[in-house]
């Protein structure tokens, strides 16, 4: 039988086997919570936001796989980018049947609720989105669909923004965290965008973080101006100092910074390590 | 077919406290020993069996662990930290159009009005619900102490701004939280202030020492820690109103057929249990307050 954690010759894939293992911290938190009682007058709901934040999370980092094995000059990680994305696909999917179950399993309801509430409908097409990458994740359909595979796939990219805008929807007023997702998402996308030689280089990555940075608090000046009566640019204002604790894009930057320095650490430790060979 | 109307306090024996409950807990709390002059008077107040909620009470653990209050915490999970908000001694002022304005000390005030309990439903705009047991008095009682003046048409109630209420600092909110009801709206027996709960003073999470108590209104109308309620001819906008003005309004009266926008308000999660129930129109307290806006119907009543 063929199993993620072995190759095809049966020896243990420890990177695999620990990728694997790791999926499944959060949901078991997150139950251990459930049936400890710890989660309050309304734990359906918490675990419904806490699996969909693990969704998004899990989502995040399929999209860091690439620029990780790239930077950090780790081409095994992407082999674990599968585990990852279906990761992100099944707590989607307990995201979904969760919300199925608060409302008693009435299915007309739930029907009825996903088709007039906008984000709810968003939320449902980028799940519907995810179950077909999840389908045709296996070798046989990567085999059959060939050159569209990747085309396919990168569908993703879209996925996310829709996954993106439900998370900021369904927020009450606060869409701090959105807007920090939505900056990492940025950094995610305009790496992509350099040019392939660019895509190893330590120099562009302080610019990167600052520019992903920068959309944060752009997205967040965006949402509050349009979605809600508070002033866009008093929360701009809170963006430009720190008397209000450290804001998204704060966030953002630093970790972008913190990615330039893993990279340049890797480089450095790269070189010192490679030295001997070379004389 | 007959549809059978049951009224407010019609209800089945089923859902009657057995009496060694209700006496239990009286002479329980009664003797717990020294207990300060508020917290005795909330175990005596006798329940108003004219609003009986028709549904099982809240456990008191959810009620007192579980809301909204924005000036100590974004999320739920509050009660420790609204613990350091200082409980007496408490004023509030009462103030604009009054006879006299004034400041009156809560314990005071206290001794001016007449407790007593009401179980009310309370619905919150998010779709969650509980089932209270207040302890305090009727708005009207404090309206006859404040003397309003005949051109008075609000009463907005201000929430203490403390520092020890860290949500005061986020740059963002409009604060002070700010709500208000027509004068009519105030005047009609239904709304209440309470000082207590589950026979006991008000907690701080739950907006102790005194809040008002509106239940055939969302929630967030029931303005917590009042330290100012002043009566003004000026529609006040309130606090959500500020904040999100194309999803909440002034009047937001309990409606299921009126979703808001994001989201259905057809049926409510009782806290602490798995169960999803009926929303009612004004929170099924109809038969009270729906009079107040047979002349207002082209008014956004239900947001």
């Amino acid at each position: 039988m063929i199993v993620p954690w072995r190759d095809r010759r049966g020896r243990l894939l420890p990177l695999k086997a620990t990728v694997l293992a790791m999926s499944f911290i959060p949901a078991t938190v997150l139950a251990y919570w459930w049936a400890a009682d710890m989660l309050g007058a309304r734990a359906v709901n918490e675990v419904i936001h806490g699996t969909g934040d693990w969704t998004i999370r899990y989502l995040m980092i399929s999209l860091a796989i690439a620029p990780t094995a790239r930077l950090l000059d780790w081409p095994r990680l992407l082999t674990v980018r599968r585990i990852v994305g279906l990761t992100a696909l099944a707590y989607g999917v307990a995201h979904l049947s969760l919300y199925v179950g608060q409302q008693n399993f009435h299915l007309g309801f739930v029907a009825s609720e996903i088709a007039r509430r906008f984000y709810l409908t968003i939320g449902f097409i980028a799940l519907l989105g995810l179950g077909v990458l999840g389908w045709t994740s296996t070798d046989a359909w990567m085999r059959d669909l060939g050159r569209r595979w990747k085309l396919l796939h990168r569908s993703i990219y879209l996925l996310a923004v829709i996954a993106l805008l439900h998370y900021f929807i369904q927020s009450k007023s606060n869409v701090s965290e959105p807007v920090f997702v939505s900056g990492l998402y940025v950094w995610l996308m305009l790496w992509r965008a350099l040019p392939m030689a660019w895509q190893r280089s330590v120099l562009v990555l302080p610019p990167l973080a600052v520019i992903a940075a920068l959309a944060a608090a752009g997205i967040e000046f965006v949402w509050y101006g349009l979605a809600s009566g508070i002033n866009p640019w008093r929360v701009l204002a809170a963006s430009e100092t720190l008397r209000f604790g450290l804001r998204p894009a704060h966030y953002v930057a630093l970790v972008g910074l913190a990615v330039a320095l893993l990279a340049a650490a890797r480089r450095v430790g790269g070189l010192s390590r490679s030295r001997p060979r070379m004389a | 077919m007959r549809i059978l109307r049951r009224r407010g306090w019609e209800l089945p024996e089923r859902m009657a406290t057995p009496e060694v409950f209700v006496l239990g807990r009286r002479t329980a709390l009664a003797g717990a020993g020294s207990i300060a002059l508020a917290g005795g008077a909330h175990a005596d107040a006798q329940r108003n069996a004219k609003y009986a909620p028709g549904r099982a009470i809240t456990d008191e653990k959810y009620a007192t662990t579980y809301n909204n209050y924005y000036e100590f915490d974004e999320g739920k999970d509050l009660w420790r930290a609204a613990q350091a908000l200082k409980q007496r001694p408490w004023s509030i002022s009462l103030e604009g159009m009054v006879k006299q304005p004034r400041t009156l000390d809560i314990d005071d005030l206290m001794k001016q009005v007449q407790l007593e309990e009401r179980v009310y439903r309370h619905r919150c705009v998010e779709a969650w619900a509980m089932t209270v047991p207040w302890t305090g008095f009727p708005l009207s009682q404090l309206l006859s102490i404040a003397e309003p003046l005949g051109s008075a048409k609000y009463v907005v109630f201000e929430t203490a701004q403390d520092p020890k209420m860290p949500g005061l600092s986020s740059p963002f909110y409009p604060w002070p939280y700010i709500e208000g009801l027509a004068i009519d709206e105030a005047a009609n027996d239904l709304a209440f202030i309470s000082t207590g709960m589950y026979g006991k003073a008000l907690p701080p999470q739950d907006g102790g020492p005194i809040r008002l108590t509106v239940p055939w209104k969302y929630g967030f109308k029931s303005g917590k820690a009042s330290v100012k309620i002043s009566f003004t001819d000026k529609r006040p906008v309130n606090f959500w109103q500020a904040l999100q003005p194309s999803e909440y309004g002034f009047w937001a009266n309990v409606n299921p057929d009126v979703a808001h926008p994001r989201w259905s308000q057809a049926r409510e999660r009782l806290l602490g249990s798995n169960e999803m129930v009926p929303t009612q129109i004004y929170n099924g307290y109809g038969e009270f307050v729906a009079s107040l806006y047979t002349d207002r119907k082209s008014e956004k009543l239900f947001m």
